[in-house]
């Protein structure tokens, strides 16, 4: 396995410096370097073997090497399957030589976080990934915001990889080692934890989006240019990784407040991102502010294995840890899948807003077929791998009567009914996602749909694992504690999977779920109620036109649209939306002389957090322009000041 | 024909350079002649004074004129301004300061050829096209939901544009004439007897009333006194037409709240009302009872018997309303719904339970009192909550005030007992306006004969002007509200299309 | 909410046993017009009836098409020995011609009730109803609206209002037909599926009663649409309706 971890290293290697001479070679190798990467990771997972690619110390700060242990290879797996995916179809519809080369970087550096068995390795690819995700996000040209969204995803990359920075430091100081393995055994004091706690927290959070500094996910999502989006979906394992890595098997066991924080921000996450995902328009914001609302519910899992490693309850650690593994899992493949199909989408139409599309179902039925299995996993719908996963996570924080503290018990309650308000709702928005753009009659004349290549094979292959993933449930489970076991000291799927493929918490007789049963039954019932209504059907089908109360009204101007639909909710969570209505009266020389319905909906994070921040970031730097005043005398002062300043800290610091 | 008083506080109002010249009426009817010139400026001094906006018509009698009627103060106030025959009539238009005129403007315009300059057009208006539904607004939310003409349930043709930005009503733009008929033109060349037939058949649930408004303006046009008798079984006649309006728009409440038993039982006290007029007139709407003069026959039904089933009904609905009023599930879908405040309400020159309903007292049988309310006293109920729920409180009052009416009215008849009809003199002519208050408002209608043969007819019917007004009705109500709304309002689109 | 489950059993029962058992009309009620004398007639009687509902046939034989009367009883006040008013609710028929009636001919083919008695009774399917006004005078939709009271209650048959006429199996139209419902009429007839039938209810659909002059366009519903059974009367009578209701439930195939 090494040779392949070895090979397959290589490959990814090799393929950003071949996007020189053909972006479909580069995305090609970069395909079979994923695969590769699948097998390895689990391999891995499933305690088959180890493999190590020893460094020594040639980077200078000790040992260093690539070391994919059970954990690394879950998520190695999963970054080998959405990467191979992606650049399936980038080698099926070439975006282009600079954004394919940077796309071979992402996942090289994202499997390379993932395989680093020393901080400071880690820390090297987390900061290429970050240019990486940079570049990727400011790569379009097509809309002037664009620019500002690329940017403000870098921004608070940025400040993910500074809090990063000062956690490795803080360890650092403890251990004055940057091993992982010396780290995860080092004896550190529960407030040391906390704080660690706080900042990995932080940096971790600005990668897969967690509230307060969600912003980066639909920015990054919506300035991404083609299938740009879809690569930045990938490194979202590396983010999910991290968490698992450093705060739960390194800084663990945790304070309890630490646990009951990740559930309260797992909750008002999981809700607000899928309450502002409801409300969007753009095609690519929805599926941003849904990925939020995903890593909430991960939260929501994660937090409850917090409260058990701290409580040393070792079954409840393992019941949270594997409902948000199967969630990472699920949703980042049905995530993955959404984007490429989206990005079909909009190869097509050439239309990013839900208002205008309508009824392309019927003029692309793979991209139908490929964004309906990422939806109805999205949006939790049984037996599919989506709600398999969440109905783990439910699970899990239905344990919450085994933990000690009061306040415990009662966020997980909360937590419980946050996660049931947050999956009706995700049907709600999923409904109208899909609905609005493949079903019903298109609402805009669009321009003539393009004939592009479909991405056939990567949606056809990721769309089968997607649509499978919850009947594979029971091996998926086996795969994963096999993986987790080394970080749990036990193997939960020998709790979990009872009866042939019944699978339960870890905690037996609490309740079970067969989704591999159900897989059959319920289409089998669907068959049987279809063959039942055929065979008492005694006149052939007729169409009528569709009816409009007796008018013959042009169709596409009298149907709802897509943020008509959504109002209600608007309406309801206006204050949390910060929603506005008005009506602004045209003005003299508009080319529509019809006064305009507006409807805002400005979230409180961006409203208190990000704007005064950004518009304070825009003061520096227009304070920071006086300063350059061209003339070369003064850039040697401000160096001179700058080496004066350097040399005085020296003495401080000793 | 009895002049009326010289009423000098009133042309007081119009100033002398106005050159508006009184002529002779029957009582009620002020008619003042004025310049095609000064039509609009007197309108504007009447709408300062207090005048509601009635109805705005093309006269030929006495000679071609355009003519504004407008209520003031116990009079109908009629200007009329004379027009070249031959020519365009012209004037110039009230609708931009007068919201009130803006359909019968359109109408006039689109109807009868009228060019009133500075006309608020309203596209479609006249002659509606069910399949246009142009947005008015624009925005990512907002689309337009055509609703009608053939709606869910059982309901007379209308069309209501509804602009939605979801669940929310933007913008209502209400479509009547689907159902025009041209009944005013059908009359012309019968007489007056045989075109009540067809007046009782313009509004078909308020046929008594508009009846009643046409024999009450050839009456007044050929000076024809009605016997006391005949007056006293039209009132009948009337209030039960009008309880059994009040009792269908209460049951459509209870409906659309799914109060099944209140629905029912108001349908029950409906058809009781329904069954008892029936009985009095042969018809279930009471067709065929009114005639010019007076009134065609006079029920066997003793008055004990018809005290006792009025008895009856009260009972019942004292009960039923009691009950009503204290199901939280109703009250709470009218409270606040549909909110029309007296100031539109009087722009629109709203009439009937919706005028009340907005705190705004006016009612034909006591602003310009005919026939047996000159004898009875009538207390105008209204309140001043001014949403769905007050106006469904002015008809759970009228319906009480109604059978106070009914009794009163039955208890008069063993006074006097002189005929049931004053004849119509063979070949008379005339013109005069002529109302009477339906379950809807006030129905004017103006009569113009010649030879003992009807040459025109214009009916200002009280549901074309809610209807302007019911556009405004949705302040802050979403799409539930609708129905609530639209039964609140209780109009007929057959009267208002004619 | 409890009050009103109280007072609903209160109630005693208000409902009509037809077409089970026939219904009495209220005194006085004026039903369809009937012909007493025919024979003998002098032509200025076709002056009497405001919408030409009389004719006197060039042997002076009185005819009185039901289709276009009004029930305005013109007639019968200034010839009573000729015109009566017939003391029933009932007036559907299945064609137009057998509207027209002549002296003693009340014995016309008329609907057995029994017949349609035994059609109510072993409704299998339920019927849905959708209704059309395309320029009534309002009278009908009220008498349309009463079947559903408690007086009627014609689900008790097996008859439910629909919205939508894709789901319909009856139409029942109201009205002359003005200009701008002639395609919404036409409209809601083709989204309708098969078998389906057409009810002319009143006067005005059958015939365009007042409305119908020469040369006007109101002319009733089958100048449109073949009608399936008309139900004539200035509103007919909720019974009236009812009866055509069960006489178009037997074209519609298998439910008898």
């Amino acid at each position: 396995m090494t040779l392949v971890l070895g090979i397959a290293t290589g490959t990814l290697l090799v393929a950003p410096f071949t996007a020189i001479t053909s972006d479909r070679l580069a995305a090609a190798i970069n395909t079979t370097g994923c695969g590769l990467l699948v097998v390895v990771g689990l391999a891995a997972a499933l305690g088959q073997s180890r493999p190590v690619l020893d460094f020594g110390g040639w980077f200078g700060f000790g040992h260093s090497a690539l070391r994919v242990d059970g954990m690394a290879g879950i998520f190695l797996a999963i970054t080998g399957v959405s990467g191979a995916a992606t650049a399936l179809a980038a080698v099926e519809r070439p975006p282009g030589r600079w954004l394919t080369a940077l796309g071979c970087v992402l996942v090289l550096t994202t499997t390379g976080a993932i395989e680093a068995d020393n901080a400071f390795l880690f820390l090297l690819a987390w900061e290429l990934l970050a240019v990486c995700i940079y570049l990727i996000a400011s790569a379009g040209r097509e809309r002037p915001e664009q620019l500002l969204e690329g940017y403000f995803t870098a921004g608070l990359t940025k400040l993910g990889g500074a809090a990063l920075l000062a956690a490795f430091a803080l360890l650092y100081g403890h251990t004055h080692t940057f091993s992982l393995a010396v780290w995860a055994h080092s004896s550190l004091s529960g407030s040391t934890r906390g704080i660690l706690f706080a900042l990995l927290l932080i940096a971790f959070a600005t990668k897969i989006g967690v509230l307060p500094l969600q912003g980066g996910l639909p920015a990054g999502y919506s300035a991404a240019p083609r299938l740009g989006a879809a690569w930045l979906s990938v490194a979202l394992s590396a983010g999910y990784y991290g968490l698992w890595r450093f705060v739960f098997a390194t800084v663990g066991p945790l304070p309890t407040w630490c646990g009951d924080a990740t559930l309260i921000v797992g909750a008002l996450t999981a809700v607000t991102g899928i309450a502002y995902a409801i409300t969007q328009d753009d095609l690519r914001r929805f599926l941003g502010y849904s990925t939020v609302e995903h890593a909430g519910i991960v939260l929501l899992g994660f937090g409850v294995a917090l409260l058990g490693q701290t409580a040393h309850n070792r079954d409840l650690a393992a019941a949270g840890l594997l409902a948000a593994s199967l969630h990472v899992c699920a949703h980042n493949l049905a995530k993955t899948l959404a984007l490429i199909g989206i990005d079909h989408v909009e190869a097509q139409t050439g239309e990013r807003s839900l208002d205008r599309l309508g009824g392309l179902g019927r003029r692309s039925r793979l991209g139908a077929a490929a964004v309906g299995a990422a939806s109805l996993t999205l949006a939790a719908i049984p037996p599919l791998g989506g709600f398999v996963s969440e109905w783990f996570t439910f699970e899990a924080l239905l344990q919450g009567f085994r933990m000690p503290a009061l306040l415990s018990r009662l966020l997980c309650a909360l937590a419980a009914a946050a996660l049931a308000f947050t999956a009706g709702l995700g049907l709600l928005a999923f409904a109208k996602y899909y609905g609005f753009i493949f079903l019903g009659v298109a609402r805009a004349k669009l321009p003539r749909i393009r004939s592009t290549p479909t991405p056939a094979v990567s949606m056809g292959v990721l769309g089968i694992i997607v649509l499978f993933l919850g009947t594979a449930a029971p091996w998926e489970i086996h795969a994963l504690g096999s993986g987790l076991a080394g970080t749990l000291g036990f193997d939960p799927s020998d709790s979990v999977i009872s009866h042939p493929l019944v699978l339960g918490p870890v905690f037996a007789d609490f309740s079970v779920l067969a989704p591999t049963w159900l897989t059959i039954i319920i289409p089998a019932y669907a068959t049987l109620a279809f063959i039942i209504a055929r065979s008492r059907r005694n006149a052939p089908p007729r169409s009528a036109p569709v009816w409009v109360t007796g008018s013959a009204a042009n169709l596409a101007a009298v149907q709802y649209r897509p943020s008509a639909y959504s109002n209600p909710m608007r309406v309801i969570l206006r204050g949390p939306l910060g929603y506005r209505s008005r009506i602004i009266p045209a003005r003299d020389g508009d080319p529509d002389p019809r006064p305009v319905l507006q409807r805002t909906v400005v979230s409180a994070v961006d409203r208190y957090v990000y704007a005064p921040v950004i518009d304070a970031a825009l003061a520096v730097s227009a304070a920071a322009r006086r300063l350059q005043s061209g003339h070369l005398s003064v850039y040697l002062l401000y160096m001179l000041v700058a080496l004066i300043l350097g040399l005085a800290l020296i003495p401080v610091l000793r | 024909m009895s002049l009326a008083e010289p009423r000098h506080e009133i042309a007081g109002y119009l100033p002398e350079h106005l050159g508006a010249v009184r002529q002779p009426g029957p009582a009620g009817e002020l008619r003042l002649q004025v310049t095609a010139l000064g039509f609009a400026r007197s309108s504007q001094m009447l709408h300062r004074a207090g005048a509601r906006f009635v109805t705005l018509l093309l006269a030929q009698a006495p000679e071609p004129a355009i003519q504004g009627a407008f209520a003031m103060r116990g009079d109908l106030v009629v200007l009329s301004a004379p027009v070249n025959a031959g020519e365009t009539p012209t004037y110039t238009a009230l609708g931009p300061w007068w919201p009130a005129a803006q359909w019968s403007e359109q109408e006039l315009a689109d109807r009868h050829g009228v060019h009133p300059v500075g006309l608020v057009a309203i596209p479609n208006l006249v002659h509606p096209d069910a399949d246009a539904c142009d947005q008015s607004i624009a925005g990512l939310d907002v689309f337009s939901l055509p609703y009608g003409p053939v709606r869910s349930g059982v309901f007379e043709a209308i069309q209501f544009l509804i602009e939605t930005g979801g669940e929310d009503v933007t913008r209502v733009a209400t479509r009547p004439f689907f159902k025009h008929r041209g009944l005013e033109r059908r009359v012309v060349g019968m007489t007056p007897t045989e075109a009540v037939h067809v007046t009782e058949r313009i509004a078909g649930i308020s046929g008594v009333a508009y009846a009643l408004a046409f024999c009450h303006a050839v009456e007044r046009a050929l000076g024809i006194e009605v016997p006391a008798r005949a007056e006293r079984w039209r009132a009948v006649h009337a209030e039960l037409e009008r309880m059994a309006n009040h009792l269908d728009v209460i049951a459509k409440q209870a409906e659309t709240a799914a109060l099944s038993v209140g629905q029912a039982r108001f349908q029950i006290l409906k058809e009781r009302v329904q069954r008892l007029r029936a009985t009095l007139t042969g018809s279930r709407f009471g067709r065929g009872a009114l005639t010019p003069g007076g009134v065609r026959s006079e029920p066997t039904v003793s008055r004990e018997e018809l005290l006792a089933e009025i008895d009856s009904l009260e009972r019942e609905l004292r009960s039923d309303r009691r009950r009503f009023l204290r199901t939280a599930s109703m009250t709470d879908r009218l409270i606040g719904t549909g909110r029309l405040p007296r100031s539109l309400a009087e722009d629109y020159a709203s009439v009937g339970p919706v005028a009340r309903g907005s705190g705004v007292s006016t009612d034909a049988r006591h602003e310009r009192p005919y026939g047996e309310y000159r004898r009875l006293g009538l207390e105008v109920v209204t309140h001043r909550t001014e949403d769905a729920m007050s106006r469904v409180l002015v008809r759970f009052g009228e319906l009480t005030e109604s059978l106070r009416i009914l009794r009163q009215a039955i208890g008069h008849l063993n006074r006097n007992g002189a005929g049931l009809s004053a004849p119509i003199p063979f070949d008379a002519g005339g013109y005069a306006f002529g109302w009477a208050e339906a379950a809807q408002g006030e129905v004017v209608i103006r009569v113009e004969l010649c030879d003992g043969l009807i040459s025109r007819l214009h009916v200002a019917s009280p549901s074309l002007r809610n209807w302007a007004l019911f556009d405004q009705a949705f302040p802050q109500d979403v799409l539930t509200d609708f129905a609530f709304i639209e039964h609140s309002f209780g109009l007929s689109p057959a009267g208002a299309d004619r | 909410m409890l009050g009103w489950i109280a007072r609903g059993l209160a109630q005693r029962r208000v409902t009509t046993r037809y077409p089970q058992a026939p219904e009495r009309p209220i005194d006085a009620f004026h039903g369809p017009l009937l012909v007493l004398e025919a024979s003998g007639a002098d032509r200025e009687l076709e002056w009497l009836c405001p919408t030409g509902a009389i004719t006197v046939d060039s042997r002076r034989r009185v005819t009185l098409d039901r289709g276009r009367c009004i029930q305005c009883g013109e007639c019968v006040r200034a010839a009573p020995h000729r015109f009566a008013f017939a003391q029933r609710y009932e007036t559907a028929a299945r064609h137009r011609q057998a509207l027209s009636v002549g002296a003693g001919d009340d014995s016309q083919p008329r609907a057995d009730r029994a017949v349609l008695a035994a059609r109510a009774r072993p409704l299998r399917r339920s019927i849905h109803v959708r209704h059309i006004d395309t320029g009534s005078d309002g009278a009908e939709e009220w008498e349309i609206q009463a079947l559903w009271n408690p007086y009627y209650d014609i689900q008790r048959l097996g008859f439910f209002l629909t919205a939508a006429p894709r789901h319909a199996d009856i139409l029942l139209a109201t009205g002359v037909v003005t200009p701008p419902m002639r395609a919404p009429l036409e409209r809601t007839w083709e989204v309708m599926p098969e078998p389906k039938a057409l009810v002319a209810v009143g006067t005005d659909a059958c015939s365009g009663g007042l409305s119908a002059q020469d040369g006007s366009s109101y002319s009733g519903i089958d100048a449109v649409l073949p009608v399936d059974v008309y139900v004539p009367g200035s509103p007919p009578a909720p019974i009236a309706i009812l009866e055509g209701l069960l006489l178009a439930v037997g074209l519609l195939g298998d439910s008898t």
